[in-house]
């Protein structure tokens, strides 16, 4: 089987709810961003320190979510479409709460910047924490422009997780860094 | 809690020809089998994987599905050649092209056996949509006879018998040759399932003269 289709080679794609739009729009963008973070977390469990087993269950998790924040994304507010998707609710975020806290009682009181790196499994959470930022500006861009047309409350729910998402994935960083036993470096301004 | 099983066994119950080399093979309907019109199970023969698309209607007491022999296939020579009471392990039914209904006209494009997901929502009671269905010859035109009277215009697209005409809005050529001279301008739901050249060709034309309307599409390989 292909993979290819050559359907979208004239710079157009279609949504999951059937709407024609160009790559560059917003909510093509938006569900991008978001499949470009699935990817980067996708190679965070690959390089995971030894022992990390609860990390990988939560990765694989927010893999999951991911994909349903993607699907959710690429169909419009009000179609068909969307009633036989996952609805993205605030316990998507809540979850991702209870992990932090839960990571957060191992960790020290953090008083100084530190700077992104350490062992590789903490430097990749924390491309992940800045893809997902990325993805949570794009997504906050379509709320803005949907306000203007047609309002979608549920993305309010979106833009929660993917701003605890990154929360967590900076979270993650000092604990994987923790677990491997690398010291975070302090930014010596 | 109920539990959704990931695969199914079919037990064959009969094999129709519909033609040379198209073929309707139904099978007992397994306890708590459910689908939507439109959705597929996947066969597994050896390293070999294929989509069919359930005919319906969905409450029927069988299942059915419609397949076209290729002689160097890998897995239809052994579907054609099935037998009552032969076993299939199949996936669950599965996929997302399914009938979305909307205030703007719904176009069903199909040719080939991609006809099949629209026997599966006319089964299930849609109507009023317009079908340009393609096939070489009138011949090929599997299940014309329960699609055409449900349809608003049914349009067979005959691309290689010139002179057939068993419908009355008969068009000789491709659908896609159809969908760029003669469905008027407008804006629509378009559903399209068959193989990739037609799907993209069928998209490129709906993008220069349908602009606005909608696009599902399903390929089949």
């Amino acid at each position: 089987m292909s993979i290819y289709t050559r359907t979208g080679d004239q710079g157009k794609t279609s949504l999951f709810s059937g709407e024609r739009l160009y790559k560059d729009n917003i909510r093509v963008r938006a569900y991008g961003e978001v499949d470009e973070l699935n990817a980067v977390v996708g190679l965070l469990a690959a390089v995971l320190p030894a022992g990390c087993d609860e990390t990988a269950r939560q990765l694989a998790r927010i893999q999951s979510d991911l994909f349903h924040v993607g699907g959710w994304l690429a169909a419009v507010p009000g179609s068909e479409a969307r009633q036989r998707l996952t609805a993205i609710t605030p316990e998507f975020s809540g979850r991702i709460e209870t992990w932090i806290d839960a990571m957060q009682n191992h960790l020290p009181e953090l008083k100084v910047f530190i700077l992104p790196g350490g062992h590789p499994g903490a430097a990749q959470a924390h491309v992940a924490r800045t893809v997902g930022r990325r993805a949570e500006r794009a997504v906050i861009a379509l709320v803005r422009q949907e306000e203007t047309a047609q309002a979608d409350p549920s993305l309010s729910a979106v833009v929660m997780f993917l701003n605890r998402l990154s929360d967590y994935f900076f979270v993650l960083a000092r604990y994987l860094n923790k677990k491997a036993g690398v010291p975070d470096t302090s930014w010596n301004s | 809690m109920s539990i959704t099983p990931s695969h199914y066994q079919l037990t064959v119950t009969a094999l129709q020809w519909l033609s040379a080399d198209t073929f309707e093979l139904r099978f007992d309907r397994p306890e708590g089998f459910s689908y939507e019109p439109g959705q597929k199970i996947g066969f597994r023969h050896q390293d070999v994987y294929r989509d069919y698309t359930l005919l319906g209607p969905p409450q029927a007491p069988e299942l059915a599905i419609c397949a076209r022999r290729l002689d160097q296939g890998r897995f239809t020579p052994l579907l054609a050649a099935a037998r009552p009471g032969d076993r299939f392990e199949v996936s669950a039914p599965s996929g997302y092209f399914t009938f979305q209904s909307a205030s703007r006209p719904a176009v069903f494009i199909a040719s080939g056996t991609g006809i099949t997901p629209f026997v599966a929502f006319t089964r299930a009671g849609v109507r009023g949509f317009e079908l340009l269905h393609g096939a070489r010859a009138a011949a090929e035109l599997y299940y014309s006879r329960e699609l055409a009277p449900a349809a608003r215009r049914y349009v067979p697209c005959l691309s290689a018998e010139p002179s057939a005409r068993t419908y009355p809005l008969t068009f000789h050529g491709h659908v896609t040759q159809y969908l760029a001279q003669a469905l008027p301008a407008g804006i629509y739901d378009f559903y399209l399932c068959g193989p990739g050249d037609m799907i993209r060709e069928a998209i490129q034309i709906i993008d220069a003269r349908f602009d606005g309307s909608r696009v599902f599409s399903e390929l089949f390989y």
